[in-house]
C-alpha cells in the first residue's frame, strides 16, 4: 500500500522534534534564559543620560570670592563698572559646568581622592558624605564624581581686577582623571582669569551654531543605554548561533539525522526545519529582550522587525556551518568562536562610533548593526537603513547558502 | 505491498566506488517478499554500501537497484515510507522518550494512527516507555532500535546486527519478532555477524567479501555443498575416549551406527556439516569477523 506524507507534515514533525531536543537539554535552557535576564539588567545598569557638566572642585566658594573682591575692589577706588565685570563672570552660572564649591582646600582634596564623598539631590542640592566618619548616602541623590579642583587664594579676583602679577592658582586632579582634563581646566581657569582681569583673549569664535556638523545633539547626547540597546539585540541573535550549532552538530555527530533521511524527509526538509527553528527562537528571544528594553516605535517597527529576522536568519546559516564543520564538541566550540568572534566586532561601532576601523565595515554583520543603530538611536527609517539593508541581504545569501551547502555535504558523507 | 511473484528486492550488477576504492564490483540478488536474506561479510566487503544504495542513502553508481518495484535512485519518498531500518549505531534521540522517539519516526513515515504501545511492548519496554532513551541500557536501546524500524509495518526492513548487545532471552524474543514480520510478508535483509543467527532466522545468506557476492544460497544447500555427510560418534573405551565418523548413505556405516546407538559406551553423535564460517573461510580464505 502506498503511503503517502506531505512535506509541510514533515517538517511539522521535525520541529517538534527540536522543540523537544532545544527544551529539554540545560545547557541551551541555562544559555537562553541568561540572555533573557541578563540582557535587560544590564541595560538597565547602563547610566540613562550623558553627564554634559564638567564637574569642578574650587575653594573657597565662589561667593566668599566675589564678596571679598567687591568690597576689596570698591576700596582701591574701583568703578561700579569693575565690580559688575567681576560679578558677570561667575563662575557658578558658566554653562556646562557643576561647580563643588568647599570652605577649604583640605576638603576639596578629600572630595577628589574619594574619602569625601559628593551627592546630588534631584533638585541639583548637593550632599557631602564623609565615609570615614561612618556618615551614609542621603535617599534620592546620585554620586557626583569629582575628579578636578581649583583652590584659589581668598583674594585671588581682587588682586586679579586690579592687576597684580604672580597669582598661584593650584589645580588637583585624580590620579585616574585624563591628562587632557589638568589641561581643560588649567586652559579655563587662563581663561576665567583673562576676562575678569578685561584682557580678552586675542582669538575669534564663530557662532557655535555654524560649526556643529550633522544633527546637533547638543543636550540630547546619545546616552549608553541608548548606545547598548542595538548591542544588546545584536548579542542575543548572536548567542542562539551557539545552541543552533549544537542542536546540529549532535544530530550529525550521533548519526541521528541518518535515522531520519531514510523515512520520507530529505535533507531540505531536515535543513528548512533547522533554519525555521533556528530563526524562530533567536528572533523570538530578540523581539522579548526588545519588549523589555524598549527602542521599538510607530516608526520603524517595521525596520526593526525586517533586520531582526534578516539577523537571526544570518546566524541561522553560520549555527549550520558552524554545526557542520565541528566534528566534536571542541570542533564546535572552536569553529562556533571562529565565526562568532569577527561577527561581535561591529557591535562596538555601536559602543565607540569612533574607534572602528574602516574594515570592519566589511564584515557581515554591520550592515545589522548599522541598521540597528540608526533605528533604535538616531531614528532613521527604511530610506536610511536601505544600503544596509541591501548589503546585509547579500551576506545573508551567501553565509546561510554555505551553511545549507556544508551541511548537505556533510548529511551526505555520512 | 509488492505482489509474491515479484522480489521485493531485486538488485543487478551494482556498483559503487569511493573515489579510486571500488566499494561494490557489480553484485546481484533478489528477496522476495517474506523472505530473509542473510547478508554476511567481514568489515570492507562493500555489504554497509550496498544498504546505503538500497535505502536511499547513496546513489548507485552502476547497475540497477529496485525496492518495491521503484528504482532506488529516484529517491521517492513514497518508497522510504514502506521500509524500516535499524542501523548498527543507535541513533535514537536520547533526550526524547521511547514514546516520542516513535512518535516521531511515525510522524515522518506518515503513520496517522501508530501503535507505539504495541510497538513498545514487543520490545518488552512498555514499562519505559515516558523515560528518555538516555536513560536506557545498551540493550534497551537496541530494542528501540527494532521497534522504530517497526514502527511503520514497513513492507522491507533492513536490519544491520539487530541482536548486537542483547542477551540470549531478549536477543531470541527479537529473532522470533524478525520471524513474525517476514511471515506477515515483509522481506528482511539481514546483516549479522552472529552466524547461529544468519543459520536460525536466513531463508538464504549471501556472502560478500571484496565487493563481490561469492556465494549465495540457502544454508541447508551450503552446508551440504561444503561440508562432509557424516556423523562424528564419540565412546568410552578402556583407554578414555575415542571418536568414529561414519559417511551417510553408506550401508555398513549405517549398521555401524545402528550397533553404536544401542551401546552403553556411546557418549555424542554429531554431524559433519559445515557451519557458515567454515564456508566462508573456505570460499575467501578468511574469516567473518575480519
Amino acid at each position: 500500500m502506498k503511503r503517502t506524507v506531505s512535506r509541510a507534515a514533515i517538517i511539522r514533525a521535525l520541529l517538534r522534534k527540536e522543540l523537544v531536543s532545544y527544551a529539554r537539554d540545560t545547557v541551551y535552557l541555562a544559555l537562553t534564559l541568561a540572555v533573557l535576564i541578563a540582557a535587560p539588567l544590564l541595560f538597565r545598569a547602563m547610566p540613562d543620560r550623558v553627564e554634559e557638566d564638567l564637574v569642578l572642585a574650587v575653594s573657597p566658594p565662589v561667593d566668599r570670592l566675589l564678596e571679598g573682591s567687591a568690597e576689596a575692589l570698591r576700596a582701591l577706588g574701583a568703578s561700579e563698572a569693575d565690580v559688575a565685570r567681576i560679578r558677570e563672570a561667575d563662575l557658578a552660572k558658566q554653562e556646562g559646568l557643576l561647580l563643588v564649591e568647599f570652605d577649604d582646600e583640605v576638603k576639596m582634596r578629600q572630595a577628589i581622592d574619594g574619602t569625601l564623598q559628593v551627592w546630588r539631590t534631584r533638585d541639583g542640592k548637593l550632599a557631602f558624605v564623609d565615609t570615614a566618619a561612618g556618615e551614609k548616602r542621603p535617599k534620592g541623590t546620585k554620586r557626583v564624581d569629582v575628579q578636578v579642583g581649583v583652590a584659589f587664594p581668598e583674594r585671588f579676583l581682587a588682586d586679579l581686577a586690579l592687576g597684580k602679577r604672580g597669582l598661584a592658582v593650584t589645580v588637583y586632579t585624580h590620579a585616574s582623571a585624563p591628562p587632557e582634563l589638568r589641561q581643560a581646566v588649567t586652559s579655563f581657569v587662563r581663561e576665567a582669569a583673562f576676562e575678569v582681569a578685561g584682557e580678552a583673549l586675542p582669538v575669534q569664535f564663530p557662532d557655535e551654531k555654524d560649526v556643529v556638523v550633522g544633527v546637533d545633539r547638543l543636550g540630547d547626547q546619545v546616552s549608553l543605554r541608548e548606545k547598548m540597546r542595538p548591542m544588546l539585540l545584536f548579542v542575543v541573535l548572536m548567542m542562539e548561533t551557539f545552541s543552533m550549532a549544537s542542536l546540529v552538530s549532535t544530530e550529525v555527530l550521533e548519526r541521528t539525522v541518518t535515522a531520519v533521511l531514510v523515512t520520507p524527509a530529505k535533507a531540505s526538509d531536515f535543513i528548512a526545519a533547522k533554519t525555521i527553528f533556528g530563526t524562530l527562537v533567536s528572533f523570538t528571544q530578540a523581539l522579548i529582550v526588545l519588549a523589555l528594553i524598549g527602542g521599538v516605535t510607530q516608526e520603524n517597527w517595521s525596520l526593526m522587525l525586517a533586520v531582526l529576522v534578516m539577523g537571526a536568519v544570518m546566524f541561522t546559516g553560520i549555527a549550520l556551518l558552524v554545526g557542520a564543520a565541528g566534528k566534536d564538541f571542541m570542533g564546535q566550540l572552536f569553529y562556533a568562536m571562529l565565526f562568532t568572534v569577527p561577527m561581535l566586532i561591529p557591535a562596538f561601532a555601536a559602543l565607540f562610533p569612533g574607534s572602528v576601523a574602516p574594515w570592519v565595515r566589511i564584515l557581515p554583520t554591520f550592515p545589522i548593526i548599522d541598521v540597528l543603530v540608526k533605528a533604535t538611536v538616531y531614528g532613521g527609517g527604511w530610506r536610511e537603513s536601505a544600503g544596509s539593508l541591501a548589503y546585509a541581504a547579500v551576506w545573508l545569501a551567501v553565509l546561510y547558502g554555505a551553511g545549507v551547502v556544508a551541511l548537505k555535504r556533510k548529511v551526505a558523507s555520512l | 505491498m509488492s505482489e509474491a511473484h515479484e522480489p521485493a528486492i531485486a538488485v543487478k550488477d551494482l556498483r559503487f566506488s569511493y573515489g579510486e576504492i571500488e566499494a561494490v564490483k557489480g553484485i546481484s540478488f533478489e528477496v522476495m517478499p517474506g523472505e530473509i536474506l542473510g547478508f554476511l561479510g567481514p568489515n570492507g566487503a562493500g555489504k554497509s554500501t550496498t544498504i546505503k544504495m538500497l535505502i536511499g542513502l547513496l546513489p548507485p553508481q552502476g547497475g540497477t537497484a529496485t525496492v518495491l518495484g521503484t528504482d532506488v535512485a529516484l529517491d521517492d519518498p513514497g518508497l522510504q515510507a514502506r521500509i524500516g531500518v535499524c542501523f548498527e549505531e543507535k541513533n535514537l534521540y536520547l533526550n526524547m522518550t521511547a514514546r516520542e522517539n516513535l512518535e516521531f519516526f511515525a510522524a515522518l513515515y506518515g503513520v496517522k494512527d501508530a501503535d507505539v504501545e504495541g510497538a513498545l511492548r514487543r520490545v518488552g519496554l512498555a514499562d519505559r516507555a515516558n523515560d528518555r532513551v538516555k536513560t536506557f541500557s545498551k540493550g534497551m536501546r537496541q530494542r528501540m532500535m527494532i521497534a522504530r524500524a517497526f514502527i511503520n509495518r514497513p513492507d522491507v526492513l533492513f536490519l544491520d546486527e539487530p541482536t548486537d548487545g542483547l542477551d540470549p532471552v531478549t536477543a531470541a524474543a527479537i529473532r522470533a519478532t524478525i520471524k513474525e514480520e517476514a511471515e506477515r510478508g515483509a522481506a528482511v535483509l539481514l546483516t549479522t555477524h552472529d552466524m547461529f543467527e544468519a543459520d536460525e532466522l536466513s531463508d538464504r545468506v549471501a556472502f560478500m567479501n571484496e565487493g563481490r557476492i561469492v556465494a549465495l544460497d540457502t544454508p541447508e544447500n551450503l552446508k551440504l555443498k561444503h561440508g562432509t555427510r557424516a556423523v562424528r560418534v564419540r565412546l568410552r573405551d578402556k583407554e578414555g575416549v575415542r571418536e568414529e565418523v561414519l559417511p551417510l548413505g553408506d550401508g555398513e556405516a549405517t549398521a555401524r551406527l545402528a550397533e553404536l546407538a544401542a551401546s552403553p559406551d556411546l557418549l555424542t553423535i554429531h554431524t559433519e556439516e559445515a557451519t557458515l564460517e567454515q564456508i566462508f573461510i573456505a570460499l575467501t580464505g578468511r574469516g567473518l569477523a575480519g
